[in-house]
């Protein structure tokens, strides 16, 4: 079974489960049923909203915490410079 | 606190002050790279030989134009026919097959895998090697996007990129994002290429793994836990290649988005 298998099974599940308690041929437990009336119908959309900015904050922050490394930068330009010297003193083309 | 993950601990494993009887093979691709080829093996040599490792470097040159394959003729001439081994190919066929091609000629029994233009820089293998035997890894690959090891390790030092304008980051950080949730490997640089394996484990992998380009390295990393192997991550620095050209246009988004579709509902 591939992971597209997987996760389309359980996002099937979850989806018959949301429409029998949507249509009350489920309850849902330890919640008053006046208010789960009233959350059941926003909840794809809470949870389509959760998904956007879990996936934007997620971006966000690998952006921010991605660090710039100049100093690896300069070292590597000087040991550039001495495997050239070092080379061409032993006969290797470089330019 | 947990004794285990004290430095001293940590310091412990691995890196006794024994001979390492292994012998690491690098497959190094090429294709026009004449000025950095030089270069990167003599780092490569000065990082093996610093650290007692035994080595050799193969170069797939897949008739690269610029005349990289008489360089390569001259290392080897002053490293020794033994460590810098030329095996060329007739055209160029691409990096996937030219790390197939590459293995067969391996004589170590683990290998590395690197590009030549020195976003890989040498100076981590060694850790990538402790990391590896302290923890009995099959898989060590480097990552772009970490500030410590996985397993924490004490000499592991923060990861990051030199060279980068924002949009190669966002480019990079959402392809990865979006490969992460996708399929869930467990690795946080995906389409880095910097890694160290068990040669039976690549192998093995290699046999399997169907997809070419930036989604080949992905997939090695996807299929390597599907089948259960052990996978550790050393933070490395990448500097953008100083010489040649770099080339990440429209056609490798489109073509990354495909793969990891495939991968999705293949693996
Ligand atoms: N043998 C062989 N080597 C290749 C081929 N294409 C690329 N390479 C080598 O593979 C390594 C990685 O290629 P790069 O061109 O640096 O690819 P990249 O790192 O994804 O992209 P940039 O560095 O941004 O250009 C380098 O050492 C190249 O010389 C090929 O078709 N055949
Ligand atoms: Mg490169």
């Amino acid at each position: 079974m591939a992971r597209a298998h997987r996760v389309a099974l359980t996002a099937f599940i979850i989806t018959v489960a949301y429409f029998l308690t949507l249509f009350d041929f489920l309850s849902v437990p330890l919640l008053d049923a006046a208010y789960a009336e009233q959350l059941l119908p926003v909840l794809p959309w809470w949870f389509l909203v959760s998904f956007g900015s879990y996936c934007l904050w997620s971006i966000g922050l690998g952006l921010v915490t991605l660090r710039e490394c100049p100093e690896a930068y300069d070292e590597l330009v000087g040991e550039i410079a001495e495997a050239k010297n070092e080379l061409r003193t032993r006969g290797v083309t470089v330019d | 606190m947990n004794p285990f993950e004290s430095n001293v601990s940590r310091n412990m494993q691995g890196s006794f002050n024994s001979p390492d009887t292994h012998k690491y093979s690098v497959i190094l691709p090429t294709y026009n790279e004449r000025k950095n080829l030089p270069v990167i093996i003599w780092l490569l040599a000065k990082t093996f030989n610093e650290n007692n490792l035994s080595w050799e470097v193969i170069v797939v040159d897949d008739n690269s134009p610029d005349g990289t394959q008489e360089v390569a003729l001259q290392l080897a001439k002053v490293y020794g026919e033994d460590k810098i081994i030329l095996k060329p190919r007739a055209g160029k066929l691409g990096l996937g097959t030219a790390y197939i091609h590459g293995l067969s000629f391996v004589n170590g029994d683990f290998v590395i895998i690197m590009d030549a233009d020195f976003s890989h820089h040498p100076k981590f293998i060694p850790q990538f090697i402790r990391l590896q035997k302290a923890h009995n890894l099959d898989i060590v690959t480097g990552t772009r996007y970490r500030a410590t090891s996985k397993p924490a390790s004490s000499d592991a030092r923060p990861g990051g990129v030199h060279g980068w304008d924002f949009k190669r980051k966002l480019v990079s950080r959402g392809a990865n994002f979006l490969a992460d949730t996708v399929l869930n490997p467990g690795v946080s640089d995906l389409t880095g290429s910097f890694r160290l394996y068990r040669l039976p484990v690549l192998r093995h992998i290699i046999t399997e793994t169907v997809s070419k380009g930036y989604v080949f390295q992905m997939e090695m990393m996807v299929r390597a836990r599907a089948l259960g192997y052990t996978v550790g991550e050393v933070p490395i620095t990448f500097v953008d290649r100083i010489f040649g050209d770099s080339k990440l246009g429209a056609n490798e988004i489109v073509s990354y988005a495909k793969g990891i579709w495939v991968l999705f509902t293949t693996v």
